[in-house]
């Protein structure tokens, strides 16, 4: 099934009536279950264009279809209900709430989807957190993890509400190679289990886990292929399952 | 206002404890002021009416008033004071007053100051000189003794009553009745001493030394007229009908034709006590609508607070919207810690307020006032729904704008 189809889709920036277009008319379709890459050089509009998909942002032209709806239209409470329902998101500077436990953090998406008995939200929590390894740090605060462990926490965040779609712009931009790694894995064993990602990245490395790679250049659809020499990322973790 | 916002709220007030104990003192303070004002002037009015309950509501009085001024201007008043004498109220009147049908008991009064001594002591002293029937129209009641006869005025006898102090500080601990004071180095028998009275109006009841009307007129004044007759009436109801026969009366009695030059005034008390309750409203009101400022301050500090926390937490809200809350979620959020903060500020705020009360309730009765402690439940009502409208008021500007941030651009803000 068509998950994300985007229609001569186009956004241009308006500040005080200065434009500033930044993604030109994209046509691509993206299915349930793929794992895509989304590449390009630095303010060539990746995160633009993943803000745009993930219901953060709207489109200035053409069509956004998220399982065949025209989303192009929605309001805020539309949009937020999207993204409760509908996204996960790992973000480059893994954006935890500060003096707030690890538990807390990945409860937090649940509050806002409706989830009013605390217990199941704890329970899908506790869950979430086991997937990425981290069942040993519930209590932590989240300024007393390290980066790796940190985006491990978004992941499981990203992970609770047991969305349709995973974003994750640069997740390894802040990490170290071997985190950086785990991070990788965890994404990879997601997308086994029929999760789809979205991966935004400028290293072609990292980009080589997903199996499909989109490059985007000033706004435009450079190239849209499969990756042929697929990376695995190997771990001798023994956290991650 | 949901558990999540509650809970949400509370956190985020915890994780600024003396911010938010400080927000809370200012809207407290605001709150206590308006809550013991309006006690107060509960006190002040149980205060002034205690002054009129010697008085029955049946009670008038004829008053003498210098010509074509109003009973209640300063030009009477002042030139009262400053040696205008009125002398046409005269015993005849006083005759007239008491054969009214619906007048029950009437006297006349002079007052007057004059040096009383017994034995080696010797104080200056208010000087009443009242009717025999003065238990008839007002309460007045005696710690020993008697009051004087009809038979004593009448004959001009030299009695006199003594307030209680008066007795405390010419007899100290001694018993006065039957004893002889000299007034004007004139001397008088004491009769009877009065119960403790307090103050009426500003005049100390219990420093004075009360004389048969006539007795004063004639042998301490020399003078035949009086300035005041006491009497009271029957019927309420038809007391205002009373009023004006009263005037005819003693206008005739006095050749006036025009009412506005009366030398005269008759008034009823139910008239005074609602002018006196009213004047005491007002002022009360008046402090209120003060103070209520100083609730408005509160609000604004409430207010700035909240557009602190909101850009602190710019980046939080931002995470927030981006995960999945709604504009009116986060709208929620912040506008339940701008209640909870004024429904906190207004807890304290009456017991505070309470408090405040009380202390004022103890040192007006430590200064002998007739006062109440009553807190007013419409003055818990004004002081928590004011400041809970001014939490709204002042808290919803900052959390629209917390509500309407662009989530991608929040999280550039961390
Ligand atoms: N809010 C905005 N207003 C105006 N222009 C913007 C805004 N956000 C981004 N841009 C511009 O849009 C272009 C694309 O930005 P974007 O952040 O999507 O790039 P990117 O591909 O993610 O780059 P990077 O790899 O550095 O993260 C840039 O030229 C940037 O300056
Ligand atoms: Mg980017």
């Amino acid at each position: 099934m068509t998950l994300i189809e985007a229609k001569d889709l186009c956004k241009e920036y308006v500040n005080e009536e200065v434009k500033t277009p930044v993604l030109h008319d994209l046509n691509f379709k993206i299915e349930e279950g793929e794992f895509v890459a989304i590449m390009g050089p630095s303010g060539s509009g990746k995160s633009t264009l993943m803000h745009i998909l993930s219901f953060l942002d709207k489109i200035s032209c053409g069509k956004y279809l998220f399982k065949g709806k025209d989303v192009s239209e929605f309001n805020d409470d539309q949009l937020a209900q999207m993204r409760s329902k509908e996204v996960g998101f790992i973000f480059q500077a893994f954006n935890l709430l500060p003096r707030t436990t690890v538990l807390e953090n990945v409860m937090l998406p649940l509050l806002y989807d409706g989830v009013s008995n605390n217990n199941i939200r704890i329970y899908k929590a506790k869950q979430a957190l086991i997937n990425v390894g981290l069942d040993h740090r519930l209590n932590y605060f989240t300024n007393q993890l390290s980066g790796g462990e940190k985006q491990r926490v978004a992941i499981a965040r990203a992970l609770v509400n047991d969305p349709s779609v995973i974003f994750a712009d640069e997740p390894t931009g802040n990490l170290d190679s071997k985190s950086g790694l785990q991070v990788m894995k965890i994404l990879q064993s997601l997308n086994e289990e029929g999760k789809t990602i979205i991966l935004v990245t400028h290293e072609r490395y990292t980009a080589e886990h997903a199996k499909r790679i989109l490059r985007i250049k000033d706004g435009v659809i450079e190239s849209d292929e499969k990756v042929v020499n697929r990376q695995f990322a190997q771990t001798s973790n023994e956290l991650i399952k | 206002m949901n558990k999540t916002s509650l809970h949400l709220a509370i956190r985020a007030l915890l994780a600024q404890k003396t911010r938010t104990i400080l927000t809370i003192l200012g809207v407290s303070i605001g709150i206590a002021v308006v809550i013991a004002i309006m006690a107060a002037g509960k006190g002040l009015n149980k205060m002034v009416m205690s002054q009129l309950e010697v008085y029955s509501p049946n009670t008038m009085t004829v008053e003498v008033k210098i010509p074509s001024t109003k009973k209640t201007s300063n030009e009477n008043a002042m030139g009262q004071a400053t040696g205008i004498t009125i002398t046409t109220l005269k015993e005849r009147d006083l005759e007239d007053v008491q054969k009214h049908p619906n007048i029950d008991a009437a006297y006349g009064m002079v007052m007057g100051q004059a040096i009383v001594k017994y034995q080696n002591e010797s104080k200056t002293s208010l000087l009443m000189g009242e009717g025999y029937n003065l238990q008839e129209v007002e309460k007045f009641e005696l710690a020993s003794g008697r009051l004087f006869t009809k038979d004593e005025e009448d004959s001009l006898a030299q009695v006199a009553v003594l307030g209680y102090t008066m007795k405390d500080l010419l007899f100290g601990e001694d018993d006065p009745v039957g004893k002889t004071i000299y007034i004007k180095g004139k001397p008088f028998r004491v009769v009877g001493v009065a119960v403790k009275r307090g103050a009426v109006f500003g005049m100390d009841m219990d420093k004075m030394v009360v004389l048969p009307t006539k007795t004063m007129q004639k042998r301490i004044l020399g003078i035949d007229y009086m300035q005041q007759i006491v009497a009271k009436a029957r019927n309420r109801d038809e007391i205002k009908q009373t009023v004006s026969e009263l005037e005819e009366i003693i206008r005739e009695n006095h050749d006036i034709t025009d009412p506005n030059k009366d030398d005269f005034a008759v008034n009823t008390m139910e008239e005074a006590a609602n002018m006196l309750s009213n004047v005491v409203d007002g002022l009360t009101f008046l402090l209120v609508a003060l103070v209520c400022v100083s609730l408005l301050v509160g609000g604004v500090g409430i207010m700035n607070i909240m557009y602190v926390s909101v850009t602190e937490r710019t980046f939080e809200i931002g995470l927030r919207k981006a995960i999945g809350a709604k504009n009116r979620d986060v709208l929620w959020q912040f506008l339940t810690e701008a209640v909870l903060l004024t429904l906190f500020g207004g807890f304290f705020g009456i017991i505070l307020g309470a408090i405040l009360a009380l202390i004022i309730y103890l040192v007006a009765v430590s200064y002998n006032f007739v006062w109440v402690y009553a807190v007013p439940f419409s003055s818990i009502i004004l002081a928590v729904g004011f400041s809970a409208v001014i939490g709204l008021i002042f808290g919803i500007y900052p959390a629209k704008k917390a509500a309407n941030l662009n989530p991608i651009e929040a999280l550039r803000k961390e």
